[in-house]
């Protein structure tokens, strides 16, 4: 008896701490094989490098948690980020500029939320629809050509307050809203009851189609103030960047514990996944593991996670219909 | 009154024959359907030559050229070649996105009798296809020469490689390895791989590069985006003031950096060149003035001797 206690306290234990528990041994286990990995400068340098996808994956979360998704955030990135940089080259206000990514990110998500909403669109699909449409604008607007020569615009990815690199006070600014909204906020707990069930967050009497909009809306400015910290780090305006963006941006939120199946998910966690993708897309560099190999490796992780995810939904079902019993 | 009727009817009878026979006099002037299938759009080089081909072939009055966009995939461009040949287009050119995908419907466009250019890069052994290209392999290896001579002895290098399968990423890196890395034992790459012709992954990789090594002497990069990438990394860090770093595409972006200091040098593959002959070889293939012709453009390196004039070229094309 006293063991089956001490077995379900430890299986409670790994399921809430297990993916911390990951990132501890990964950061062990990089340490030791390379000593550049331990140096402040490397740590400072994966956490800006993970920033941009890390607030995407912000936007991912809030999403998935509510059993939606976006695919298009990788493509309305570039989009707005290069209307950005366009803008500001026009006018010379950063604060436009600024202004003008987040206009055009909540705008192709309102689009996103709409076809979800109101025409029922499943939401893989729409935001599929709007990879293609908001690159094809890009490609569009540019003629296919990268914009130079972008000044001062560069202060958002490639300046610094203090020793702390402003990717990464954006990076810690939005995941504290991320967290707030999703803890502390009605809409919060709105989107977690409709991932969760939608059919009972729909009797409990909450607006599902207007919560749904409003995380696609959110997800918006989250994508617009990315593309403006891509575009400033590349010191150039591509319409075709940030290409697969996406992919990353979910495989940081699946590895932190957010359910596909919607309902589980948190900002802390997508942090930890986020590190763990890019400790592990660091260490790889560190020591030189071939190309070909490291997406072979990334590949597996995500398959792991998703196979966590999975079982531990299950046992998390089973022990709660023993509990019935 | 019936006369000057008459004489009315017959001027404007006359009048009509002129017009007639002037009007054919113009029809007589074959127009051509041309397709041009892209690679990709997407992806800044092809773009710039597809957008220099269609500026090209406005001087051109018997040409009507269509664009098709390959979105990178060998699916999409195959199924486009297949389309130009049911619409019975008088040309079709391919730039392959790989030319191995893409060898059996260039040949079935030489079948169904349609004039075929492959370029940037060239299907080899087409025959009764024609091709317009510029040699990858020397692009890389005028740069590779130069840096036999620059690179400091027992130097730690990077290498940037594009993206793989691709003909010009493979040509290539195969120059630099047996024009440079044979001849120079002596240097150490510290660090190669693929980024995918794209300025946003070089980046990273320099990133974590600059960390794991205590000095970089040079980028080897197989084109000019990534190498822009791998040099932003270390922009203003003054133990990077004297890293060399050579690239390919002349990019209006390289031409700048070559000016400002950061770069050292890169081989021009410049897409109104390649545009100017793929359309002088269109023009001599739909008039049936040649059968089949290989042609290659030349491969000027860019440095800060002589990079003035490609900053005019660049600026004069509106892409500065």
């Amino acid at each position: 008896m006293k063991d089956l206690k001490l077995g379900d306290k430890f299986s409670r234990i790994k399921q809430k701490y297990g993916i911390f528990l990951v990132l501890i041994l990964l950061f062990v286990v990089s340490s030791l094989i390379n000593s550049n990995f331990l140096s402040v400068r490397n740590l400072t340098n994966i956490s800006r490098q993970i920033s941009i996808t890390t607030i995407l994956a912000f936007g991912e979360t809030i999403l998935i948690i509510s059993g939606l998704l976006d695919l298009s955030n990788g493509s309305v990135l570039a989009l707005a980020g290069l209307l950005s940089v366009s803008v500001f080259k026009m006018t010379g206000s950063l604060i436009l500029a600024f202004i003008v990514a987040i206009v055009v990110a909540v705008f192709c998500n309102i689009i996103n939320g709409i076809m979800v909403t109101k025409f029922e669109t499943p939401p893989f699909i729409a935001t599929l629809a709007m990879m293609a449409m908001a690159r094809g604008a890009a490609l569009l607007y540019t003629n296919g050509q990268n914009i130079y020569r972008i000044g001062d615009y560069t202060v958002f990815g490639q300046g610094s307050i203090g020793f702390v690199p402003t990717p990464i006070i954006f990076f810690i600014l939005i995941g504290i809203v991320t967290w707030y909204i999703l803890k502390h906020t009605r809409l919060g707990r709105s989107l977690y009851a409709i991932g969760g069930n939608e059919e009972a967050a729909v009797a409990s009497g909450i607006n599902v189609n207007r919560k749904k909009m409003l995380a696609y809306i959110v997800n918006g400015v989250f994508v617009g103030i990315a593309g403006v910290i891509f575009m400033s780090r590349v010191n150039a305006g591509l319409p075709n960047g940030a290409v697969g963006f996406e992919f990353e941006a979910l495989t940081s939120s699946i590895i932190g514990g957010t359910s596909f199946s919607g309902g589980v998910g948190t900002a802390g966690g997508t942090v930890i996944g986020a590190f763990i993708v890019g400790f592990l897309n660091n260490i790889m560099n560190l020591v030189g593991v071939n190309s070909y190999v490291q997406q072979i490796i990334r590949g597996g992780i995500i398959a792991l996670a998703v196979i966590y995810d999975t079982r531990t939904k299950k046992m998390r079902t089973k022990s709660q219909l023993g509990n019935v019993e | 009154m019936r006369k000057s009727l008459i004489m009315f009817m017959s001027v404007l009878l006359v009048l009509g024959l002129v017009v007639s026979v002037g009007g054919n006099e113009v029809m007589a002037q074959e127009e051509y359907r041309v397709a041009y299938i892209a690679r990709a759009q997407g992806d800044s080089f092809a773009a710039w030559l597809a957008n220099s081909i269609i500026e090209e072939s406005n001087k051109y009055e018997n040409i009507d050229l269509q664009v098709f966009d390959g979105q990178g995939s060998d699916a999409k461009q195959n199924s486009l070649i297949e389309n130009a040949i049911v619409n019975e287009f008088d040309l079709i050119i391919i730039q392959p996105n790989n030319g191995e995908a893409q060898r059996p419907y260039a040949e079935k466009v030489v079948e169904a009798g349609i004039d075929l250019i492959t370029t940037n890069a060239r299907i080899d052994g087409i025959e009764g296809g024609s091709s317009v290209d510029a040699d990858p392999y020397m692009q890389a290896a005028v740069v590779a020469e130069m840096a036999l001579e620059q690179v400091p002895e027992n130097a730690n290098v990077v290498v940037l490689n594009g993206p793989p399968g691709n003909f010009h990423a493979s040509e290539r890196r195969k120059a630099w390895e047996a024009e440079f890395f044979a001849k120079r034992p002596d240097v150490t790459i510290v660090g190669e791989q693929i980024a995918n012709w794209n300025k946003d992954e070089a980046m990273r990789y320099m990133e974590d590069w600059v960390q794991a090594n205590d000095h970089i002497d040079a980028i080897i990069s197989m084109n000019d985006n990534m190498a822009a990438g791998a040099l932003e990394v270390v922009k203003g860090d003054p133990e990077y003031n004297d890293i060399l770093s050579y690239g390919v595409d002349g990019t209006a972006e390289a031409v700048l950096l070559i000016k400002e200091g950061r770069m050292t040098a890169t081989t021009l593959q410049s897409a109104y060149a390649l545009a100017e002959r793929i359309l002088w070889v269109s023009d001599l293939l739909v008039t049936d003035k040649v059968m089949e012709i290989h042609t290659n453009i030349g491969n000027p390196v860019v440095t800060s001797e002589n990079v003035e004039q490609y900053i005019e070229m660049h600026e004069k094309a509106g892409n500065l």
